[in-house]
C-alpha cells in the first residue's frame, strides 16, 4: 500500500491539483515545522490512516512532484482515493469466549 | 487362591475401561462407575491385605505387594493427579510400563512427557527423546510424545498439529490417542473453538476421557448442536471427570464479555464502493478494503475492480489527458497504465498468499496475471518441497523417524494451504509431482527404513488426492500399496483387499 500510504500528494498534504509553487512552499513549510519539532507536521492522514513523516519523507515527496511521469502515477492512486477519514468504531464482539489458561487448569501446561 | 479372583477383577477393570472408548453414549458413564467400582475394590482388596500383612510383621512383603498390584489400577490416576503436576517425569515413565500391558513403552514415554511438560528441562527432555529414538518403527505413542515436549517449550501450535496428525497413523493405543484428544480438547476449551471440539466429537476421532467427554458436552451446548446434553447430563459427566473445580465454570451458561472490556480501536471508514462511483475510484476503495480485511469476496472484488477500471476508456482517457497536461514524456500514458497494473498486481499477490487466499476468477489485465502468478509461485514452491524432500532417498541423508514425519506432515500442510486456495485446477497441477516424489519417499521409508506406518500414512494421503484429482493411474499404484498388511507394536494391520 506504498502508493496510498507513501503517496507524495499526501505526504505534502495538498491537493492532485496544487502547482509547482504551491508544492515548494508546502515542502518548505514543513520542513521549517519539522525543524521547529512542530507535532502537528510530524504525522499526516492517509485513507490508510495517520503515517509519521520526516524531512527525508518531504524531500521524497518534493521530489517525486517536481517529475511529471511520477506525479502522473501518483495522481492516479491520490485522486480517486476515498477521503483519509479517520473514526472510532467499536470492534465487533468475539464470536468465541476463550477461557485462557484452561490448558493448564485441566493439567496440561503450558 | 486369593490371586485368582484379583486378576479377574483386574481384566473386569480393564474391560470396563475399554468398553467405555467404544461409544459416548449414558453407556459411558455406564463403564466409567464399573471401572471405578472396579478399582477401588481391587484398591480395598490390597489395603486390607497390606494391613493383614503389617500386623503379622511382614510390612516388608506389604509395601511391594501395595506397589506392584496398585499401580496398575491406580497407574493413571496417581500419573495425573501426583507426578504429573510434581514433574517427575522418570516415576511416571517407570509407572507408565505398569499401567498397559501391550506395548508399555509407550504410556510410558507418554507420561514422562506429560509430567515433563509441568516442569520443563533439557536435562529431562534429552533423557525422554532418547528414549523416543530408541524406538522404531515410528508409531502414535512417539508422535505423541514429542507433541507434548513441544509443548513443554511452549509451542502450544506445533504440539496441535504433531497432536491431530496421529489420526495418519494405523498404530493405535488406545490409552495414547485418549491422552492425545484430552489435550486437543483442553486446548480447544482454551481457544474458544468449540466448533473444531464437536466435530471431533461427532466423528469420533479420538477415545474419549471423562474429561474429554465432559469438554464435548460443554462444546455441544456452546455450538448449539442439535443434541446437546441437558443441564444433569452435562452435571453427571463433569461428576466424572478430573479438575471439578477447574472446569465447574463450564456448567453455567457462557460469560459474555462485558462493554468496558472491549477496546475501542481506530479504524478507516469501511469505505462500501458506491455501484454508481466512476471504475477507477471504486477500484482504488475496493483495494483499500482488501487491505483492511483480506477475504476471498474481498480480493475478488478488488480485482473485479481493477479489471474494469483498468480496461476502461475513460480511464485510459483520463490518463492521457493527464499526461499531455504535465508535459510528460511521450508513452508515459502507457507505461503509467503498466505500472500502476503492475504494482496492483504485486500489492494483491502478496495480500493473496500471505492470507492464503485462491485466485478469483477475473481474467483481465489484474486478474490473469495474479491467478498465473500466484499459481507459479506456489507450484514452484511445492515442487522445491517436495524435491528437496525425496532427494533425501537418494542421497542416504536419513533422519530420525520423528523428524521424517515432522517434514511430512509440514509439506502436507504446505500442500493443502497451496490447493485450499488454489482451487482443483492447481490441484490437478501440484499432483503429479507430488505423488512421483510421496510414491518414491514412501517405498523408500518402508523398504529401506521399514517405517510402515509413516509409509502406510504417505500411500493412503496420496491415494486420497489421486481420487479427488481422478489420476486413474495413480490409483491403482497406490491402491495396491496402501492395502497392504502394516506391522505395528500393537498387531498387523490388515486392509480389506477389493
Amino acid at each position: 500500500m506504498n502508493q496510498i500510504a507513501e503517496n507524495p500528494f499526501f505526504v505534502l498534504g495538498i491537493a492532485v491539483d496544487a502547482s509547482r509553487i504551491e508544492i515548494e512552499r508546502e515542502a518548505n513549510k514543513l520542513l521549517g515545522m519539522l525543524e521547529l519539532d512542530f507535532a502537528g507536521a510530524k504525522t499526516y492522514l492517509t485513507p490508510l490512516g495517520p503515517r509519521p513523516r520526516t524531512s527525508e519523507s518531504v524531500r521524497a515527496a518534493v521530489a517525486a512532484l517536481r517529475d511529471p511521469y511520477q506525479r502522473l502515477v501518483a495522481e492516479v492512486w491520490a485522486r480517486h482515493a476515498p477521503a483519509s477519514k479517520v473514526i472510532a468504531v467499536e470492534p465487533e464482539a468475539p464470536t468465541e469466549i476463550t477461557s485462557d489458561g484452561a490448558r493448564r487448569a485441566l493439567g496440561w501446561r503450558p | 487362591m486369593y490371586a485368582l479372583p484379583f486378576i479377574l477383577f483386574m481384566r473386569l477393570h480393564r474391560a470396563a475401561l475399554n468398553a467405555r472408548r467404544k461409544d459416548r453414549t449414558w453407556k459411558f458413564l455406564g463403564w466409567s462407575a464399573v471401572s471405578g467400582l472396579l478399582a477401588a475394590v481391587l484398591i480395598g482388596f490390597l489395603l486390607f491385605a497390606t494391613v493383614i500383612l503389617f500386623a503379622a510383621g511382614l510390612w516388608w512383603l506389604g509395601i511391594p505387594l501395595l506397589a506392584l498390584f496398585a499401580i496398575p489400577v491406580a497407574g493413571s490416576l496417581i500419573t495425573r493427579h501426583a507426578l504429573v503436576p510434581l514433574g517427575m517425569y522418570k516415576t511416571a515413565f517407570w509407572v507408565g510400563h505398569f499401567t498397559s500391558v501391550e506395548d508399555s513403552d509407550a504410556m510410558a514415554l507418554v507420561f514422562s512427557a506429560w509430567a515433563l511438560s509441568h516442569k520443563p528441562s533439557t536435562a529431562g527432555e534429552v533423557w525422554i527423546a532418547a528414549r523416543r529414538d530408541r524406538r522404531r518403527p515410528l508409531g502414535d505413542a512417539e508422535v505423541v510424545t514429542t507433541a507434548l515436549l513441544a509443548s513443554a517449550r511452549g509451542d502450544a501450535g506445533g504440539a496441535r498439529h504433531l497432536m491431530r496428525s496421529t489420526l495418519d497413523l494405523v498404530e493405535v493405543h488406545p490409552a495414547v490417542r485418549e491422552l492425545a484428544g484430552e489435550w486437543l480438547a483442553c486446548d480447544a476449551a482454551e481457544r474458544g473453538a468449540w466448533q473444531e471440539l464437536a466435530a471431533d466429537a461427532n466423528a469420533a476421532r479420538f477415545p474419549a476421557t471423562a474429561l474429554t467427554y465432559f469438554l464435548e458436552g460443554v462444546a455441544a451446548q456452546r455450538i448449539g448442536a442439535a443434541n446437546p446434553p441437558n443441564a444433569s447430563v452435562l452435571y453427571a459427566r463433569w461428576l466424572f471427570a478430573p479438575h471439578r473445580r477447574a472446569t465447574s465454570q463450564w456448567l453455567t451458561a457462557p460469560l459474555v464479555p462485558s462493554a468496558s472490556a472491549q477496546n475501542v480501536e481506530t479504524v478507516i471508514e469501511a469505505t462500501e464502493p458506491a455501484p454508481e462511483r466512476a471504475p477507477l475510484p471504486r477500484a482504488v476503495a475496493a483495494h483499500l478494503e482488501l487491505a483492511h480485511k483480506a477475504s476471498p469476496s474481498e480480493l475478488a472484488d478488488a480485482v473485479g475492480a481493477w479489471d474494469a477500471a483498468l480496461a476502461d476508456p475513460a480511464t485510459r482517457a483520463w490518463i492521457a489527458r493527464r499526461a499531455l497536461e504535465l508535459d510528460a514524456p511521450l508513452g508515459s500514458a502507457e507505461r503509467a497504465l503498466k505500472d500502476v497494473t503492475h504494482a496492483v498486481t504485486d500489492e494483491l499477490a502478496r495480500i493473496a498468499d500471505s492470507a492464503k487466499l485462491g485466485a478469483p476468477s477475473g481474467r483481465g489485465l489484474v486478474g490473469g496475471e495474479l491467478a498465473r502468478r500466484l499459481r507459479h509461485g506456489r507450484l514452484d514452491a511445492l515442487e522445491q518441497g517436495f524435491s528437496r524432500w525425496e532427494a533425501r532417498s537418494s542421497t542416504g541423508q536419513v533422519l530420525p523417524p520423528i523428524d521424517e514425519w515432522r517434514e511430512w506432515i509440514a509439506l502436507r500442510t504446505q500442500y493443502d494451504a497451496a490447493v485450499t486456495a488454489g482451487g482443483l485446477d492447481l490441484r490437478r497441477l501440484a499432483f503429479p509431482h507430488a505423488y512421483k516424489m510421496g510414491n518414491s519417499m514412501s517405498a523408500w521409508l518402508w523398504n529401506t527404513r521399514s517405517e510402515y506406518a509413516l509409509s502406510h500414512a504417505i500411500f493412503t494421503w496420496l491415494l486420497g488426492e489421486a481420487l479427488a484429482v481422478g489420476d486413474t493411474e495413480a490409483i491403482e499404484m497406490l491402491t495396491r500399496n496402501s492395502r497392504l498388511a502394516v506391522s505395528t507394536r500393537t498387531g498387523r494391520v490388515e486392509f480389506p483387499k477389493s
